[in-house]
């Protein structure tokens, strides 16, 4: 063992590794028992806390105050209030009368990345120019919210503006959102619209034969 | 204010509940008592069935199914979440998740019992019956609460019958803790070494090899107790703790002040055997799963329950030898008895010769709620460890169990018998038991990690830090 040749000068091995920037450990820290009994204060204090005392439920966790630490959501009994920008899932746009402002061009569908908008296109009863959808179906499981059909519709006839996110279901065809339950909102009507200026047409009518259901919320 | 009434609502109801099922006990135990004495039967078999039924079934059953949620509740609430709140949801109230037992409950039973090809069949479906069985039986000889005498005319002779809160009592008391606990291993090296399985196989060996290690600690850590109490029998220890320390009626002679090191051994050896974190080796989910990997359904269940059972019977067993029991100090317990429950009995019975059982009955039924909260608080500091503290590696759990915990238990013992033979009135006894309390709150108090936070500023910044 004399003959052994003497290491450089630094940590011994039996030093244990110590990570550049730690420093070796206090003798409280070696001795063990005060730190467990530390941290148990730790845990239980946390524990009383948020036991006893009421949870402060304000959406904005970061600005949650009191002796309760909890920062949880309860998301359907407490929602957090969307950013301003949020426009939401998309709704089709109906007319005046309530049929949908849709003329069944295919370009959503068309430019639909996810490629999740099926549409059957039908004629107008009593009307030899027009188009209009018998389906218009999306499928809100593949639908990624892009916006693109919104950019693409010659027509203004789909928008995101409704504010909500797509509900949850419990089976898949509950989720693919037909005619029936994307035609919503307020109507739209705009003097540049065809059938307001095609000759021999009649003038939209006064008030509105089916009634539109309301945006949620509003 | 809602609030309020909640926590009222707990704060009273919980200590009814326990008194009436204490009042209960004491009355049926009573009567079945009489009524073996009838049939010439013998005292104690009645009252070991009540105690059965009352103490095993009712208590200790219903403490262990609470503690499942419990856990789920509480360690939310120690890392500042909410916990389990959705199932069996009425007037918008989630009564602190209790319906989620019921729901834990359905499911494992209606769960497939899945049986692996490679499995030993009669092993595999004997393992979690071993480990639950010995677990279960560990609380017969907890005593719940103290002895009370009745006066009972049979056969035109009063008979004095005397009932108490045990299933049984025998002479070798806690051998028998010592015997029936190390049974319990059987179980879990057995599902771990029938599955079929290497991980549980893994997790059954490492489960024995920790009960070794820990089972001389655990014996040594009560040494300790037994001597100064010179007992092995529950019920005597604990009348032993009923008095002052140093003859001072404010500082009761409990285990926890006389043994303060016999405790942090029992406690830490006791922990080591009910497998739970820090020491949930065996089962380290996130290395092993575990001994029970191939268990579904309700044999899987039977393992996690026996877990809450082994935690409900250390507490008990704590509670019992190193908490005085159903003793608060002496001059509590007097001015309880005298101040406080014989007026009020005396108001209730008007003086008639009921009295004076029922100021024992009373005080009985007040001293069980007193050892039930103590046990309550014990299975709530075993969560707050279990939640706290991270799992050790294995060598560090040899490396505690056979270098620290052993000498220290026999040091302990060889300085429990120089005290005991200098002065045999315990008091030498308790001012080491004091001295090494105040060490280790001069420890807590003076080795203050004050530095952590000026020596975590210069650390240097991750690489990773800020994002990806």
């Amino acid at each position: 063992m004399a003959d052994a040749p003497k290491g450089p000068k630094g940590p011994k091995p039996s030093d244990g590794y110590l990570a550049p920037g730690l420093r070796p450990e206090t003798l409280g820290e070696k001795a063990y028992f005060p730190e467990l009994i530390r941290g148990l204060l730790i845990s239980g204090g946390h524990l009383l806390r948020n036991l006893l005392f009421k949870r402060d439920t304000s959406p904005d966790v970061l600005h949650r105050r009191g002796p309760n630490l909890v920062t949880t959501i309860q998301y359907p009994e407490e929602p957090v209030p969307q950013p301003p920008g949020y426009r939401g899932m998309h709704r089709l746009v109906p007319r005046e009368d309530g049929s949908p402002r849709c003329v069944a061009c295919y370009l959503c569908a068309t430019v639909c990345p996810a490629q999740c908008i099926y549409i059957e296109a039908g004629e107008v009863e009593g009307d030899p120019i027009e188009k209009a959808p018998v389906r218009f179906e999306i499928d809100e499981l593949r639908c990624i919210v892009c916006g693109f059909c919104v950019e693409a519709c010659p027509k203004d006839a789909i928008r995101m503006d409704t504010g909500t996110h797509c509900a949850s279901t419990y089976d898949r065809p509950s989720i693919i959102y037909g005619i029936d339950r994307l035609l919503k909102g307020p109507a739209v009507s705009h003097q540049s619209d065809v059938w307001f200026k095609r000759e021999g047409s009649d003038p939209p009518p006064e008030g509105n034969p089916h009634p539109i259901p309301p945006l949620p919320g509003k | 204010m809602s609030r309020i009434v909640k926590l009222l609502a707990v704060a009273l109801g919980v200590p009814g509940l326990v008194i009436f099922w204490a009042w209960s006990a004491y009355t049926l135990s009573d009567w079945a008592a009489e009524l073996c004495t009838h049939f010439h039967l013998g005292v104690t078999l009645g009252q070991a069935l009540v105690s059965i039924v009352f103490i095993q079934l009712f208590f200790v059953m219903i403490v262990a199914t609470l503690l499942t949620m419990a856990e789920r509740k509480w360690s939310a609430a120690m890392r500042d979440r909410i916990g389990p709140n959705r199932a069996g949801r009425l007037f918008g109230m989630s009564f602190g998740g209790i319906p989620h037992i019921l729901a834990d409950a359905l499911k494992m039973i209606f769960k497939e019992d899945i049986v692996p090809n490679r499995s030993m069949r009669l092993l595999y479906h004997l393992a979690p019956v071993l480990n639950f069985v010995p677990i279960f039986c560990l609380f017969a000889i907890v005593p719940m609460g103290p002895p009370v005498l009745f006066d009972h005319l049979i056969d035109g002779r009063v008979v004095h019958l005397t009932s108490t809160l045990q299933i049984s009592n025998p002479d070798i008391g806690l051998l028998y803790v010592f015997g029936i606990a190390s049974m319990a291993v059987y179980g879990v090296s057995l599902a771990g070494w029938s599955s079929g399985n290497k991980l549980a196989l893994l997790g059954g060996v490492r489960a024995s090899a920790q009960m070794i290690a820990y089972e001389v600690a655990l014996g040594l850590g009560l040494v300790g107790m037994m001597m100064s109490s010179s007992t092995l029998r529950l019920d005597a220890m604990i009348k032993s703790q009923s008095q002052g320390l140093f003859g001072w009626s404010w500082l009761p002679a409990w285990g926890i002040f006389i043994q303060p090191l016999g405790f942090l051994i029992f406690f830490a050896a006791a922990f080591a055997e009910t497998k739970r974190a820090p020491f949930d080796l065996p089962e380290g989910e996130s290395e092993i799963i575990g001994y029970f990997i191939e268990y579904s359904g309700m044999k899987f269940g039977m393992f996690m329950i026996a877990e809450f059972i082994e935690v409900v019977t250390l507490a008990g067993i704590v509670a019992a030898i190193f908490f005085g029991g159903w003793h608060l100090n002496p001059w509590l317990d007097l001015h309880l008895r005298t101040d406080i429950i014989e007026p009020l009995v005396r108001w209730r019975f008007h003086d008639n010769g009921l009295v004076t059982g029922s100021i024992a009955l009373t005080m009985a039924v007040i001293q069980t709620a007193i050892f039930a909260a103590k046990v309550f608080v014990l299975c709530w500091f075993q969560l707050l460890i279990r939640w706290t503290f991270p799992r050790f590696r294995y060598d560090q759990v040899q490396n505690l169990g056979w270098r620290i915990l052993l000498p220290l238990g026999v040091g302990n013992v060889f300085v429990t018998g120089v005290c005991l033979l200098v002065d045999p009135s315990m008091a030498l006894l308790g001012v080491v038991g004091l001295a090494e309390i105040g060490l280790g709150l001069g420890m807590v108090i003076f080795t203050g990690s004050g530095s952590v936070s000026k020596s975590a500023a210069h650390l240097p910044t991750p690489a990773t830090a800020g994002g990806h």
